[in-house]
């Protein structure tokens, strides 16, 4: 029937964009372009933080300039454990997963009477103030920051439990590493958004006192939302953190790590589960690729790719401020002429072209699931 | 009867406007009050005040025995009272069944039962077959029964409903009006309706208060309220009593 086969043909197009993602460090390996396994590395870790972003970006609808406040919690507890109790990365994250959220939902909830710009500002104002903290506080070390000890891994399963990866598979394990987080959130995410969770969250975006007239308390709602993608975060930065081997406050501090997965989400499809990845996959290597290619010359550090990434959000802006996923993807590339078709039709032809083209399978897998 | 919803001397103002003064209402279960007056008597301001989106500034509102005068509106809507809005507030980029999921939300967390609950409610209002189409291209009447439908699968006692017939046609009104009609004998609903079609609003409601200026002018059986001087000045004009 359709709708299985439209089930079928996003199982394919996931499996699909599984199998690549997972194939595409092993040529790179083989062929010593390891460098190209770092940009890959940054994709999945800017792609999970879309996902996590577009919790209370996309989702919610309350735009959130100061998640990376989060991203600063997750990696400095687990940095502080690891330092002085020798503690596992891993369970440094769920200490700092948790401690994310917590402190999240607790300068979060004054903010929640406040709504669209306003809210946006009000989370500026909190990154402001985690600035000087970060900064200043001795038992971090203030602006000098921690370093990741490095302790010699006694074989592959202690250099995961550990973290550590060093020498020529560094870029290759994290790579997995950071792929298996990204699926992880996804999948999470994938639960919430059919939850009562996500129903609630779009609710209040598209009509706050709609919402709370049947019964959502919309403060607790955006609380919760944005104690979600502060959670990402904080995973997110524990992997940043092991992967650089060091913690600076004004490097996990930094804007960047809100405006690029806003960025991407925006790009991909504000509100899709795939649209951050997307949107991920196009921008983070157009950075990596030019400050790469322009080198010493005339052009470095002038900051070129934000100059490309404006324009790019600008033409999107313009022409489709739904994001690209939101385009006939299914239609287009089955050229079939089918816009007054019934949507199940619509769904099970992407999901079949889905099944045939692996490297686009998520969007048009995507796109199958909201015709 | 016992009391359902009982407003004691609410008064409400902005500023040096008094929106609603000394207003009490009594709300039986079971009946259906029609509540009328001219733009700006407050009727909105009284159903704002009763769901919890503003508080009075004196006065107490009474449901089934609690008082909400100070209570939010998603507790209110918890507690038992739901409403539609003058200006629709459906939530356009959902679907129409995600619109009435919502509303089932409020009364279990299994995902299940709320869609089932939904797809009765959407049948029950009529818009069965329009499940998947986006709430914001919907018509105007069917956007307002799909607000019909959201708040119904609240599980509501008390339903408030804010010109839930305004900008319809002749042909959707009287679709409304059957609609509100089932709602009250199939549901068992109490209900309280603001409207400015009197066609509409007199053979419905069971009982009809006045607003006027904030302050409650008339009050009593449809047929005694449009004899009234006092109505037939602020509200009907003079037409309507040359036309009785």
């Amino acid at each position: 029937m359709a709708a299985s086969s439209v089930r079928t043909g996003r199982l394919l197009a996931l499996a699909a964009a599984a199998a690549v993602a997972i194939a595409y460090p092993i040529p790179l390996q083989l062929g010593g372009y390891t460098y190209f396994q770092t940009v890959g590395f940054l994709v999945l870790l800017n792609a999970m933080l879309g996902v996590g972003w577009n919790v209370i970006g996309g989702w919610a609808g309350q735009f959130d300039f100061g998640p990376q406040v989060f991203l600063a919690i997750g990696a400095y507890t687990a940095v502080v454990l690891f330092i002085h109790l020798g503690l596992s990365p891993w369970l440094g994250m769920l200490a700092g997963i948790a401690l994310a959220a917590v402190v999240c939902a607790l300068v979060t909830y004054p903010l929640t009477r406040l709504r669209g710009h306003y809210f946006a500002i009000a989370t500026v104002a909190i990154w402001m103030i985690a600035q000087p903290i970060g900064a200043t506080w001795e038992f971090i070390n203030g602006s000098r920051g921690l370093f990741v000890p490095m302790k010699p891994a006694a074989g592959a399963l202690d250099a995961l439990v550990t973290l550590q990866f060093a020498g020529a598979r560094k870029g290759l394990a994290y790579y997995y590493v950071g792929l298996a987080l990204l699926a992880l959130t996804l999948y999470g995410a994938w639960v919430v958004e059919r939850s009562k969770l996500g129903f609630y969250f779009r609710a209040i975006r598209d009509d706050q006192e709609g919402a709370e007239g049947i019964g959502i308390d919309s403060r607790l709602y955006k609380v919760i939302a944005r104690s979600v993608t502060a959670a990402v975060y904080g995973a997110a930065g524990v992997l940043y953190a092991f992967w650089a081997l060091a913690v600076f406050p004004e490097q996990v501090l930094d804007l960047n790590w809100s405006v690029l997965p806003m960025m991407a989400t925006v790009v991909g499809g504000i509100g899709r589960l795939w649209g951050p990845v997307l949107g991920a996959v196009i921008l983070i290597p157009i950075s990596q690729i030019m400050s790469t290619t322009l080198g010493t010359g005339p052009l470095a550090g002038r900051g070129v790719d934000l100059i490309v990434y404006g324009l790019i959000i600008i033409v999107i802006a313009a022409v489709r401020p739904t994001g690209l996923l939101s385009l006939p993807w299914g239609r287009w590339l089955r050229l079939s002429p089918a816009p007054s078709a019934p949507a199940s039709d619509i769904g099970s032809r992407s999901g079949d072209v889905a099944a045939r083209s692996g490297d686009v399978g998520p969007r048009s897998g995507d796109v199958a699931s909201r015709p | 009867m016992a009391a359902l919803l009982e407003l004691e001397a609410a008064t409400k103002r902005f500023g040096g406007l008094t929106a609603n003064k000394d207003v009490s209402i009594r709300i039986d279960t079971g009946e259906i009050v029609g509540l009328i007056g001219p733009n700006g008597a407050g009727k909105t301001t009284l159903f704002n005040c009763i769901t919890g989106y503003m508080h009075p500034d004196a006065g107490r509102i009474v449901f089934d025995g609690v008082d909400v005068s100070r209570t939010g509106p998603h507790t209110i809507c918890h507690l038992g009272v739901a409403r539609t809005w003058q200006v629709v507030r459906t939530f356009g980029r959902m679907t129409v069944l995600e619109n009435v999921v919502c509303g089932a939300l409020a009364r279990t967390n299994r995902m299940a039962e709320a869609e089932a609950r939904a797809r009765r409610l959407l049948t029950f209002t009529g818009l069965g077959g329009k499940e998947a189409m986006r709430a914001a291209n919907l018509t105007l009447a069917d956007k307002k029964r799909l607000e019909i439908a959201r708040a119904l699968a609240t599980q509501p006692r008390l339903l408030l409903l804010d010109e839930a017939m305004s900008g319809l046609t002749p042909f959707e009104t009287a679709m409304a009006v059957d609609l509100v009609r089932r709602i009250h004998a199939e549901l068992g609903l109490t209900l309280c309706i603001v409207e400015h079609v009197m066609e509409v609003v007199m053979p419905l409601s069971h009982r009809v208060v006045v607003l006027d200026y904030g302050v409650k002018i008339a009050e009593g059986a449809p047929a005694d309220v449009v004899r009234n001087e006092l109505v037939i000045k602020a509200y009907l004009g003079e037409h309507y009593r040359d036309r009785r």
